[in-house]
C-alpha cells in the first residue's frame, strides 16, 4: 500500500489541503483564516491527509485533520454510511486507524482485532485476531475493561492486552507476529493505554493507580517486542532512569532519589504512579512526554511527603529513556488527580518570541502551558470549576491549596471540586493550527469525601476514598470547550447534560466533532462553538472520533458509540445510556461503500463502488 | 431474616473443605456477625472493588437481586474463599472460616 509520506517541518497556518493518497489534490487551501492565538504545531510525521495511522493522528497529539470535503456548509447533511458492531460490551474508547485501504479496530477486553476492507462494499472483514487474554484481568482493571487505542507500524497492528501483554499482529496475515508479557496481572497491574510508535520503538505504560502497583513505562522494539529501556516512576533514580541529564525547572524537584525519600519508608514501591495515558513526541528534541497517575493509597494521610513522581509529567530522551525534566502537577495528591492526560505539543508566541510548549488539561482543573524544553510553567489557569486550589503560584510552580479541601479520615468533607475523576479525564482534546485553539470535553462536578485508612493487600485496591459526586454550579455535568492556551481562557463553551467524555477531532474546514454520554454525536463550528449537526447514536460516546478519506475518495467521519470506562460513575444519572459496541461511519448524504442500489449484488461478488456525486465534493 | 440460632462464641465453623453449596450459614442474621462482616468488608479492601455501599465498581453490585455464582450461603462462602475466574481474588489464605461466614452474613443482610 502506498502510504505516501509527506515530510513536514513546522506546519504553519493554511496547510489545510495537503495532497494525499486518498484525496485528489484540491484547488488551493482554504483562504488563510485568522488564528485566535497564533499558536501552531508540527504535524509530523505528516501522513497523507486522508489517512489516520495513529490515535492522535500526529506525534504532537493534535488530532487535527487537514480534510475539507466535509465543511460547515454540508455538515448538516452527514448521514450514516455504514456501521460495524463488534459484539463486546465494555466501554469503547479508541479511534479506528485507517492505513491504505484498511481500517483497524480493536475491542475492549477480550481485545479482539478486526481489519476491515474499505475498498469493498460494506467494508467486509479481512481478518479477525483473538488474543485470548487472561480473564483474571477483568477483576483488576479499575475503571472498566477498556483499551484507549492501538498503533500501526512496520506492517503490524500493535496494542496492549488487559492482562499486561503487548501484542503485534501481522496486518497481511492477521496472525500474531509477537507477544511480550510485561507484568503479572494477578498482582494488580493491567494495561489499557494506547501503544504509541515512533520509528523502531513502541512506547507502553502500566495501569493500576488504585491497586498498589509499581508504575512503569517502557520502550519496546517494533521488530520483536523486546524491551529497549524501562523506567519505573517511583523508587531510586537508577530504576527511574534519572541521571545527569535530569534538569527539572523547580528546585523542589531537584535532589537524589526523590522517588524514595518523598515517601514514608518503602511506600513508593506500592505508590502506583502508573503512566496509563497518552504519549507525545517532539522529533526535533527527540523527546517523549507522558504523565503518571495518582499516588497509592488514595488516602493521603498514610503517605506524608510530595510522593514523587506521582501525578506528574516526564520528558525523556526517546532513544535512551533518560529523564530530561519532570513536573509534578499535584504535589502529594489528596484527591486522585492523575497527571496522565494528553500533552499536546504546540508552538506559541510568548513575550515576543516563539516557545515550544505542551498544553495539558489536568484532572485538577488547571490547564497548563509548559515550556517543553525546560519544564517551566508559563500558564496555569482553571478551565472548569474547581475549588481545591486558590491558584498555581508560578514563581515556584506549586498550587496554593484551599484549607477546606483537605480530606479527613473517617469524616465527611463536603463539596470538594472536582471529584476524583477531575475536570477532565483521559478523553483527548484536539488542537487546530488554523484557529490556534484547543478543544476539549470537560466535567463540572464536586464530591463529598470520606477517607478511610487502608492496608496494602496485594492484588486488591489500595484506595480508601469513599465519595458521592454531584453536579457543579449550573447543574449541568459537562461542557465542550474551546481553549486559548496563551491567554489561558475559554473562548466558547457548549453546555451538555452529562460529562463530555469523548475525544475530539478538528478539521481543516474548522469543524470540531465530539460525542456525549447521552448519545449525541455533534459537529460544531470551531470558531464560534455553534452546533451545526447532531446525530443520536445507539449508546453514549466515550471514544475518540476520527476522519479519513476512503478509496472512493470520499471523506468519512467515524466514532464508536459504546459508553463505559470511568464514565460509568454516572451510570445512575438520567440520560446515561446502556452499553454498546457500534462503530458509526458518516458521510455527506450517507453516500459511499455501505449502501445504494449498486451494492446489492449477489453475496461474495465484488460490487462496483459508487462514484460520489459531484455535490459530495463541497 | 432468619432467627439467630447460635451465639457467636459457640460456633464450630466447618473447615473450608466441608462447606458445600447447601451448608447453612451458622451466623445468618447474627447482628454481631453482620457488624464484624461490615468491618471486614472495609478492612480487607472488598469495598475497593465492590464500593463501600456494595453497589459495585471494579467488581459487581452485591446488592442487586442476581447472583453470578449462586446466592446460597455456601455458594457465597465458596466464591469468597476460592475466588472466581474473572478476577475475584481468593481469600481463603487471608481470612478464617468464621470471618468468611461473617462476610456472607453481612452481604446477605444487604441483598435486595
Ligand atoms: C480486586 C477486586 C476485588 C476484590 C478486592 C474483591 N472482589 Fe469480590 N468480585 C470481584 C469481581 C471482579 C467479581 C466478579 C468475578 C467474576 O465474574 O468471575 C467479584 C465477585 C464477588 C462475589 C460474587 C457475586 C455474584 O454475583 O456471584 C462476591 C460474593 C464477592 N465478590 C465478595 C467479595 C468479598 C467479601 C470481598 C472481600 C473479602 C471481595 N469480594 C473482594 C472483584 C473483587
Amino acid at each position: 500500500m502506498a502510504l505516501r509520506k509527506i515530510l513536514l517541518g513546522a506546519v504553519l497556518l493554511g496547510s489545510a489541503a495537503l495532497p494525499s493518497s486518498g484525496e485528489a489534490p484540491k484547488k488551493e487551501a482554504a483562504p488563510a483564516a485568522k488564528s485566535f492565538t497564533g499558536a501552531t504545531a508540527n504535524l509530523a510525521p505528516g501522513d497523507a491527509a486522508g489517512q489516520w495511522t495513529r490515535q492522535a493522528r500526529d506525534y504532537a497529539n493534535t488530532r487535527y485533520s487537514p480534510l475539507t470535503q466535509i465543511n460547515t456548509k454540508n455538515v448538516g447533511r452527514l448521514r450514516i454510511a455504514w456501521s460495524f458492531s463488534d459484539g463486546q460490551m465494555y466501554g469503547h474508547e479508541g479511534a479506528p486507524l485507517v492505513v491504505g485501504d484498511t481500517m483497524y479496530l480493536v475491542t475492549p477486553y477480550p481485545n479482539i482485532a478486526y481489519a476491515l476492507d474499505l475498498s469493498k462494499p460494506g467494508a467486509p472483514i479481512k481478518w479477525v485476531f483473538q488474543p485470548n487474554p487472561d480473564p483474571r484481568a477483568i477483576g483488576k482493571a479499575c475503571c472498566d475493561k477498556v483499551l484507549r487505542g492501538w498503533a500501526y507500524a512496520d506492517g503490524k497492528l500493535i496494542y496492549n492486552l488487559l492482562d499486561d501483554n503487548t501484542v503485534a499482529v501481522d496486518v497481511n496475515t492477521g496472525k500474531e507476529a509477537w507477544r511480550v508479557k510485561l507484568d503479572d496481572v494477578t498482582k494488580g497491574p493491567t494495561m489499557t493505554m494506547a501503544a504509541f510508535v515512533v520509528g523502531d520503538k513502541v512506547f507502553v505504560g502500566s495501569s493500576g493507580g488504585e491497586l498498589g502497583t509499581n508504575g512503569w513505562f517502557q520502550a519496546l522494539d517494533v521488530k520483536d517486542g523486546h524491551t529497549v529501556w524501562k523506567a519505573f516512576t517511583n523508587g531510586p533514580d537508577d530504576g527511574a532512569l534519572i541521571g545527569p541529564d535530569f534538569k527539572p525547572f523547580y528546585s523542589w524537584m531537584k535532589g537524589k532519589d526523590l522517588g524514595v525519600s518523598t515517601w514514608p519508608g518503602e511506600m513508593g514501591k506500592q505508590g502506583a504512579s502508573a503512566p496509563w495515558g497518552w504519549v507525545s513526541y517532539d522529533p526535533d528534541l527527540n523527546e517523549i512526554y507522558y504523565g503518571t497517575s495518582n499516588p497509592g493509597p488514595r488516602t493521603p494521610s498514610q503517605r506524608p511527603g510530595l510522593n514523587l513522581w506521582s501525578s506528574a509529567v516526564f520528558a525523556r530522551d526517546a532513544s535512551s529513556g533518560a529523564a530530561k525534566w519532570a513536573y509534578q502537577f499535584t504535589p502529594h495528591d489528596e484527591w486522585d488527580y492523575d497527571g496522565v492526560n494528553e500533552n499536546v505539543l504546540i508552538e506559541i508566541p510568548w513575550k515576543g518570541a516563539r516557545r515550544k510548549v505542551m498544553v495539558h488539561f489536568n484532572r485538577n482543573g488547571f490547564a497548563y502551558t509548559i515550556d517543553r524544553k525546560t519544564g517551566e510553567v508559563l500558564v496555569a489557569n482553571p478551565f472548569g470549576h474547581q475549588n481545591w486550589a486558590k491558584n498555581i503560584d508560578l514563581t515556584i510552580g506549586m498550587p496554593v491549596i484551599n484549607d477546606a479541601a483537605h480530606p479527613i479520615v473517617e469524616k465527611k468533607v463536603t463539596n470538594i471540586c472536582p471529584p476524583d475523576i477531575g475536570v477532565k479525564n483521559w478523553n483527548p482534546s484536539a488542537f487546530s493550527p488554523r484557529t490556534g485553539l484547543l478543544y476539549a470535553g470537560v466535567f463540572n462536578s464536586c464530591m463529598d469525601l470520606n477517607n478511610h485508612i487502608v492496608q496494602y493487600i496485594p492484588s486488591s485496591p489500595y484506595d480508601g476514598m469513599e465519595m458521592q459526586r454531584h453536579a457543579g454550579p449550573g447543574g449541568n455535568w459537562g461542557d465542550f470547550i474551546a481553549w486559548d492556551p496563551v491567554a489561558g481562557k475559554r473562548v466558547w463553551s457548549i453546555k451538555e447534560n452529562l460529562y463530555v467524555w469523548s475525544g475530539a477531532v478538528v478539521t481543516g474546514s474548522d469543524l470540531v466533532f465530539y460525542g456525549t454520554m447521552d448519545g449525541w454525536f455533534r459537529a460544531a463550528d470551531a470558531r464560534t462553538g455553534k452546533v451545526l449537526w447532531s446525530q443520536k447514536l445507539g449508546s453514549g460516546i466515550t471514544a475518540a472520533p476520527m476522519t479519513f478519506v476512503g478509496p472512493d475518495k470520499r471523506q468519512y467521519v467515524a466514532v464508536y458509540a459504546g459508553i463505559g470506562g470511568g464514565a460509568g460513575v454516572l451510570r445512575r444519572e438520567r440520560g446515561f445510556m446502556p452499553g454498546g459496541n457500534t462503530l458509526y461511519v458518516f458521510s455527506v448524504d450517507g453516500n459511499g461503500i455501505g449502501n445504494g442500489t449498486t451494492q446489492l449484488t449477489q453475496a461474495g461478488a465484488p460490487a462496483p463502488v459508487s462514484v460520489p456525486p459531484a455535490a459530495a465534493h463541497n | 431474616m432468619r432467627p439467630v440460632v447460635f451465639a457467636l462464641a459457640l460456633i464450630a465453623t466447618p473447615a473450608f473443605a466441608q462447606v458445600t453449596a447447601d451448608t447453612p450459614n451458622p451466623l445468618a442474621g447474627n447482628a454481631d456477625a453482620i457488624e464484624a462482616g461490615h468491618g471486614l468488608f472495609g478492612k480487607m479492601n472488598c469495598a475497593g472493588c465492590h464500593a463501600y455501599d456494595l453497589t459495585g465498581g471494579m467488581g459487581p453490585d452485591l446488592t442487586d437481586p442476581s447472583w453470578q455464582y449462586g446466592g446460597k450461603p455456601g455458594e457465597i462462602y465458596h466464591t469468597i474463599a476460592e475466588g472466581t475466574p474473572r478476577g475475584m481474588p481468593a481469600w481463603k489464605d487471608k481470612l478464617t472460616g468464621d470471618e468468611i461466614w461473617q462476610l456472607v452474613a453481612y452481604i446477605q443482610s444487604r441483598k435486595q
